[in-house]
């Protein structure tokens, strides 16, 4: 829920004094979760007596002996009303549980540079309140905008602590240029980078991943360019607005105390054969290529062995079966404590909140630590000057191990061979009687890029590895108020953001005989400053207007150096020259309003931004919007079925300009670059210039209805948009044979076209309530147009994703697979005529599916019976497809890598049907060509459909409970599981993945690959609540 | 008061929307140079092209040489090396990384070399001697790119009778524009136009730097590989009658800071900048098991006369043949063009033209009085033709084992009729010349080499 305005505060009480003996009405108000309402109205007789309900949400009314009726108010809430009969002297106690007002006439909602009535919104927003963000532990706190609003859809990042999920509103509009929504915090464009740090050890830095869930009262999601186009260059992927608590003014003190502890397990396994398993099927395998004897073991023998040796080493292999998943997984403990203080006075309001999060994950020694504080402080100085002060200063420690590609779990499920021991049992001696391994000393193993390898090893002794966040989101805000109606507003924001990684690397046996330690530093300095004035304007009863016009700045800084220390060549602290950017943008926003019920919009802003040249500087984007609200008219005014009925279109334009800062600028190297030929200093070019990059522009259009029926007993949002972004920047690999490799270029057409529906309903009230949130949304994406390039002309990363013209962004590029020849075992490929061939060729690659889903969508069920409450959050995914990148490995070429038990299921003599070919050693029996066992076949592209339990939690609630003097209101018990149960048909870990990127690009081109990627946590919970 | 403090702050806000204007966009990167202020003096000038000795340095470490020697049968499989594997399997493909990575790197030079070329009206103070030399440097190392380019990613010249079939990109204009393969032909006619044009304006003398004398050298070896046998000979003599070039006497050309005395175009080492490394990577086998290995039958050509000196090029290390030549140094510097293969080439050319014999017959006992030592070995004067190609090739063989030479000579005596087969598979099966980067194919219109078809 938004922020709860207390509007009926004042009290407006009457003293009667001609009874001698008092009647008295008390009790408590409660809403639907039976957490009290402090400051609910409770009138009698129409107001001929009132009162607020106090800190404790009770009341105590003294009336006259007699009928009287009582009515209850609160915002947001149905109001009741209640006859009660006094008797002389009676005290009668009358609790009353609120029931919540699903379309409130004066309910607001956050939309950009200020807040309307949801009411009159003419645009598309999506609103979370904090109770669904702090209901689960997640990795961070968007996590939890998991199912939670239509068209929003959240890929929730891997089992790592601390990961990001990728969120993609309504689709993906972009290719090279960042593809997430804008995030603002209170006003400010945060810094979001989710490549600071590369993507070291697998895993992206998260840059929201400080931000405290507690914290938040509400986070409104703006889909529409009705509601984006006010941010202009920066709307095109949706804007997410994050509201932090406040102090309401005249309110008491309360404290909210929040205690959660966990832990936190793998949600599935990977299924890695033992060593027997393992040995056989390479022994078979090596017998299918025409070996004789035992088979070669890789880091024991080779396949030039003499038969004897291979034997030894065989027979010895077979003594040890090490089971590497579980070595690198355990047990994670969770732990996290918030406490948030609100105190109003007359002139003030203060929250100031302060937590700690522990958040171990399941992987070993991998864990992400939160410290966090807040204050927001709001001052009236005086009629007209209003003074709001945001400050946070959070630092979050993730303790890191390397994961997929890198290391730690990754290893277990690919180079990790059960036979290899952990450490040497016995000392091993070399010919001459020299130690060439202790006893004990642990095994260091290589894969097949030479990397010397041993999870274990690295976890507990050769590597230690941190990552300090340190952030600071601050915002002072006046808020003048010359003449009625006339509201301006200066904002001043500083967002600080400070990375250290440390790296501390201890000798590592037959690898390395010397410590080394790295040190990177980044720290980013982001100031925004803005200024807007809005004005409502009432002209006559039926027409209201409203003008906002506002300025706004911003600029970012972002600095880094490195420094490496190691016994041999230790390399200086070097602090690298600032990439900067800046914005600099009008808008103005004007509404109408005629008779409340007919409602237009419309929204310029004017950008300029440092990252594009002169030719292209400014850009403008405009939106239009209007509304209708139907159950307004009197034809539908006393309808008993419908009770609200609005229905709603947009049209606008909106941009992406998320590029690097300083791609159009045609550069060469420093005149000090420091690289000499011949010992004379050299200079050449570094990149191209392109003077015409321009904004990537989005033509939105949006039409939806918003019904509620029986008295909102059920209310629904069914909505439609089409979204063209032309002009889509893309950094394309262009001819190397120009001299270069990349170039920024507008390029792209992409199509994003989709339909939202969200219902809430209150299935069953009064004693056992059971309430039902869904909601679903498809969406078409195809790309539309990449002139003359080819699909090779960008690619996602490590991963085969593609551009694909005619089909969706991020499109699965492989050679396809058609079957196992039942004949010789062989796999059988079709071309790009449909054709079987036996030959692996890339230029028959194509279009094989791709990972973005047909629907998707959400629904949370909640049941409440007295004191108890349970809820259920599932979540589902239908259509997509995914490319297990991994598996390729692990189900094709028998390599150095460890198989997974699906394996079994192979082709081994003339007649079989099986999944897999023949297993061989030799990739060239596959068509492969030699030394290149990377199998990218549409063999490992599933289905990804999937229906998730994210949560189920249960809760039992205390009402006002006292322990010797104290009292405790709303005291929560709780606990919970999440992801207790994933319906899939994917046969591999996790059909939800949100794997490591390698920069923006690759992130909006492979949703849906899995490269090794720890699978999610299943964590369970008990959660302790209360205030007082 | 009141009202003045309000009108005062609001005033203040107002000012703020006025202080706005296009100053607070402009931000340039630092750390680096914006393209229109790179280039303005001869010094600039200078310093780009001098850019192209650094990335013709960082090819022909050894990287470029790798690649060629892969081809030929003198190295066994690179087992620890898939990107090697694929090109000793002639089976590159568009993702192999490794040829990738070299391609791109002879057009970035190349690019470099045109922005050179159409630099010079943007550049004050530079005098007409400079501007000859610049010129000339700028298109000496275009050729080679281009050159080395067409040798590495198409069929060789003369595959074809009119040479009409596919060479690589010819890029002789700093442009963006998507431009498709021209014919071998073609390639060799701009490479040969810009190695005449440098031998006619570069200076005699010009340090490590390509002079005169250099481009003489590549002309001969280009020449030579065209078959145009009266002007290989022509520009080697050039070079050996100069007598600004000796043969080193101690059989090591990779010598650590000083510069062989027969090296007549080469890439510079320093202790504080080493360009071998793509040769002590491979190669070397006195620090630990070396990427590289010699086939076997290398081993035996040069086992085969005890008293040759060169035998020990190659050790046995337990049946793993290893190359000795860049063993020793940290660093040292790589001759491209010496006197030792000119003088094999002359031999080559004049005896198949079958004139000055006895000046090819010179030619072929100098290098093997070097080897052998005085008088043993030696080429009678009156040698046959025949006898005498044959005598320089095989020095040839050997003098340049490791340099990527003899893949160059394998596919012209193909070219020539001669049946040559490599491992089992002609000379010119297609996976012989390199798949082009998967980059050439970001655009529609670019045609592949065909792959595989040599196993």
């Amino acid at each position: 829920m938004r922020t709860k305005i207390f509007l009926l505060g004042a009290s407006m009480v009457i003293f009667l004094s001609s009874f001698v003996h008092a009647q008295t009405v008390k009790g408590i108000v409660s809403d639907e979760n039976n957490l009290v309402l402090p400051g609910a109205t409770v009138l009698a007789d129409g107001g001929a007596k009132g009162i607020s309900t106090d800190m404790n949400g009770a009341y105590s009314l003294t009336l006259s002996a007699g009928e009287h009726t009582l009515e209850f108010t609160f915002i947001g809430y149905q109001k009741q009303s209640k006859k009660v009969n006094l008797a002389a002297g009676q005290t009668l106690e009358l609790n009353i549980s609120m029931k919540p007002d699903a379309v409130f006439i004066d309910d607001v909602v956050v939309v950009g540079y200020g807040v309307q009535r949801k009411k009159d919104v003419t645009g598309n927003i999506a609103t979370v309140d904090s109770k669904a963000l702090t209901a689960l532990p997640t990795p961070s706190f968007e996590a939890a905008l998991q199912g939670q609003a239509a068209g929003v859809q959240v890929t929730q990042g891997s089992g790592l602590a601390g990961s990001a999920s990728t969120i993609r509103v309504r689709g993906t509009a972009s290719v090279s240029a960042g593809g997430d929504p804008l995030y603002v915090v209170d006003g400010i464009p945060i810094t979001q980078d989710y490549f600071i740090r590369g993507n070291g050890g697998a895993m992206n830095n998260n840059p929201l991943a400080t931000l405290n869930p507690n914290d938040i009262e509400s986070v409104e999601i703006l889909k529409d360019a009705s509601a984006t186009a006010i941010y202009g260059s920066r709307g095109a992927n949706g804007v997410i607005l994050i509201t932090t608590k406040r102090g309401a003014k005249k309110k008491g003190l309360t404290i909210d105390f929040t205690s959660r502890v966990g832990i936190s397990t793998p949600a599935t396994l990977p299924n890695m054969t033992n060593t027997e398993e393992y040995l056989q099927l390479r022994q078979e395998a090596w017998e299918n290529d025409g070996g004789t004897g035992y088979v070669w073991l890789p880091n024991y023998t080779t396949a030039d062995d003499d038969a004897e040796t291979r034997a030894l080493a065989y027979k010895e292999a077979m003594t040890r079966d090490i089971d590497w998943v579980d070595r690198t997984i355990g047990t994670g403990v969770k732990q996290m404590y918030s406490v948030g203080i609100r105190k109003g006075g007359e002139k003030y309001g203060l929250y100031a909140g302060l937590s700690y999060d522990d958040n171990q994950s399941y992987l070993l020694g991998n864990g992400y630590e939160r410290i966090s504080g807040r204050i927001n402080f709001d001052y009236t100085v005086n009629k007209w000057l209003k003074a709001m002060v945001s400050t946070s200063l959070s630092r979050g420690v993730n303790s890191r191990i390397d994961a997929a590609w890198s290391g730690g779990l990754g290893d277990a499920m690919s180079n990790a061979l059960p036979f290899y021991p952990e450490r040497y049992e016995d000392a091993v001696f070399d010919a001459d009687g020299n130690i060439l391994h202790p006893a004990d000393e642990y095994f260091i193993w290589r894969d097949e890029f030479g990397g010397a390898k041993n999870p274990v090893g690295y976890r507990e002794s050769f590597k230690s590895w941190r990552n300090i966040e340190n952030r600071s989101v601050n915002n002072l805000r006046l808020i003048m108020n010359p003449v009625k109606n006339l509201n301006i507003v200066a904002s001043g924001g500083f967002d600080w953001m400070f990375l250290r990684e440390e790296i501390d690397e201890e000798p590592i046996p037959t690898v390395r005989d010397f410590s080394q330690s790295f040190l990177n530093v980044n720290y980013i300095l982001n100031w925004n400053y803005s200024l807007t004035a809005n004005y409502d304007w009432d002209l006559l009863e039926d027409h209201k207007f409203g003008f906002l016009a506002g300025t706004e700045f911003q600029r970012s800084d972002s600095y880094g150096y490195s420094e490496e220390v190691t016994a041999e060549v230790p390399t200086p602290q070097r602090n690298g020259n600032p990439s900067q950017f800046s914005f600099l943008s009008y808008f103005g926003r004007a509404n109408y309003t005629y008779k409340d019920r007919y409602l237009v919009q419309a929204t310029a802003r004017v950008d300029g931004s440092s990252r594009f040249g002169r030719n292209n500087r400014y850009g403008f984007f405009p939106s239009v919007s209007a509304g209708w609200i139907v159950s307004e008219e009197d034809f539908l005014k006393d309808s008993k079925n419908i009770s609200f009925l609005k229905v709603k279109a947009s049209w606008g334009l909106t941009g992406n300009a998320n590029i690097p800062d300083y791609a159009r600028f045609g550069t060469y190297s420093a005149a000090d670059n420091g690289i000499l030929y011949g010992n004379e200093a050299i200079l050449f070019p570094l990149q191209l210039a392109n003077p015409n990059l321009q904004w990537e522009t989005s033509r939105v259009i949006d039409a939806s209805v918003e019904m509620g029926l029986w008295k909102d007993r059920v209310t629904f949002e069914l909505g439609v948009y089409n979204k063209m972004s032309n002009d889509v920047l893309m950094n394309v690999n262009v001819s190397p044979s120009t001299g270069f490799t990349n170039y920024w270029d507008n390029v792209a057409q992409i199509l994003n076209r989709g339909v939202e529906f969200s219902i809430k309903s209150r299935n069953i009230v009064g004693k056992f309530e059971w309430t039902t949130d869904f909601n679903i949304a498809r969406n078409y994406n195809e790309l539309v147009d990449i002139g003359n390039y080819t699909p090779d002309a960008v690619s996602g990363g490590t991963n085969d994703s593609r551009v694909i013209v005619g089909k969706p962004i991020g499109s699965f590029y492989l050679v396809e697979f058609s079957h196992v020849d039942q004949a010789n075992g062989l796999p059988v490929y079709l071309d790009l005529n449909g054709n079987e061939t036996y030959d692996y060729d890339n230029a028959i690659r194509k279009y094989v599916g791709d990972g973005l889903p047909d629907f998707i969508g959400g629904m949370t069920n909640s049941f409440r019976y007295k004191n108890w409450d349970l809820q259920a959050l599932a979540i589902f995914s239908v259509g997509a497809k995914i490319f297990d990148s991994s598996a390729k490995r692990q189900l094709g070429v028998v390599s150095s890598w460890n198989m997974r038990t699906d394996k079994f299921d192979r082709w081994r003599q003339p007649g079989d049907v099986a999944e897999f070919p023949i297993l061989t050693l030799d990739e060239t029996k596959y068509g492969l060509d030699e030394g290149f066992p990377w199998w990218n076949t549409s063999l490992f592209v599933y289905d990804a459909s999937y229906l998730r339990l994210r949560n189920l939690a249960l809760g039992y609630t205390f009402q006002n409970l006292k322990v010797k003097n104290m009292t405790f209101n709303n005291l929560r018990l709780a606990v919970n599981v999440t992801n207790l149960f994933t319906l899939t048909n994917f046969p591999g870990l996790d059909p939800e993945v949100a794997r490591d990127f390698e920069n923006a690009q690759d992130r909006n081109l492979s949703p849906n690959v899995t490269y090794l990627t720890p699978p999610q946590e299943r964590s369970y919970n008990f959660t302790l609540s209360f205030a007082f | 008061m009141k009202i003045n403090y309000k009108y005062l702050l609001i005033l203040a806000c107002g000012l703020m929307t006025l202080s706005a204007c296009d100053k607070l966009l402009e931000f340039e990167p630092g750390d680096v140079i914006l393209a229109e202020d790179a280039l303005k003096t001869p010094e600039d000038l200078q310093r780009l092209l001098n850019s192209n000795y650094d990335v013709i340095g960082n090819l022909f470490d050894g990287r470029v040489q790798v690649l060629s020697e892969l081809l030929t049968d003198n190295l066994s499989f690179p087992e620890d090396n898939n990107d090697y594997a694929a090109v000793y399997g002639r089976q590159t493909n568009f993702f192999t990384s490794t040829t990738n990575g070299v391609y791109s790197d002879f057009y970035r030079a190349i690019y470099r070399c045109n922005t050179v070329l159409e630099s010079f009206d943007f550049i004050e103070g530079l005098d007409d001697a400079e501007r000859s030399r610049i010129e000339a440097e700028a298109r000496f190392i275009r050729a080679l790119c281009h050159w080395s380019l067409v040798k590495l990613y198409a069929q060789p010249y003369n595959n074809t009778a009119n040479n009409g079939h596919l060479g690589i990109v010819l890029r002789l204009e700093a442009s963006q524009e998507p431009l498709g393969r021209n014919t071998v032909g073609e390639v060799y006619d701009a490479v040969v136009a810009d190695l005449r044009f440098a031998h006619d304006n570069l200076p005699i003398e010009n340090s490590f730097y390509a002079s005169r004398l250099s481009a003489a050298g590549y002309l001969a070896h280009v020449y030579f590989l065209m078959n145009d046998l009266p002007n290989a000979s022509l520009y080697a003599s050039e070079v050996i009658n100069s007598n600004a070039f000796s043969l080193d006497s101690d059989l090591d050309r990779y010598e650590q800071d000083n510069i062989s005395t027969e090296t007549v175009f080469g890439i510079v080492s320093f202790s504080n900048d080493f360009r071998n490394d793509g040769f002590s990577n491979n190669y070397r086998s006195d620090i630990g098991t070396p990427v590289l290995s010699m086939s076997e039958s290398v081993f035996s050509t040069f086992s085969l006369n005890p008293s040759d000196m060169r035998n020990d090029w190659i050790e046995n290390n337990n049946g793993s043949y290893f190359s000795t030549r860049f063993n020793g140094s940290n660093y040292f510097n790589v001759p491209l063009v010496h006197l030792t293969g000119l003088h094999l080439l002359r031999a080559e050319a004049l005896a198949a033209q079958n004139i000055d014999l006895d000046v090819a017959v010179a030619d072929v006992n100098a290098i093997r009085t070097r080897a052998f030592g005085e008088g043993i070995n030696q080429l009678p004067m009156d040698a046959a033709a025949e006898v005498i190609i044959n005598a320089a090739r095989e020095e040839m063989f050997k003098e340049t084992i490791c340099e990527g030479v003899w893949i160059d000579y394998l596919k012209r005596r193909g070219t020539l009729g001669e049946e040559i087969t490599i491992r089992n598979a002609p000379y010119d099966c297609p996976g012989m010349a390199l798949q082009f980067p998967n980059g050439e194919t970001s655009v529609s219109g670019f045609q592949l080499n065909p792959e595989g078809g040599c196993n």
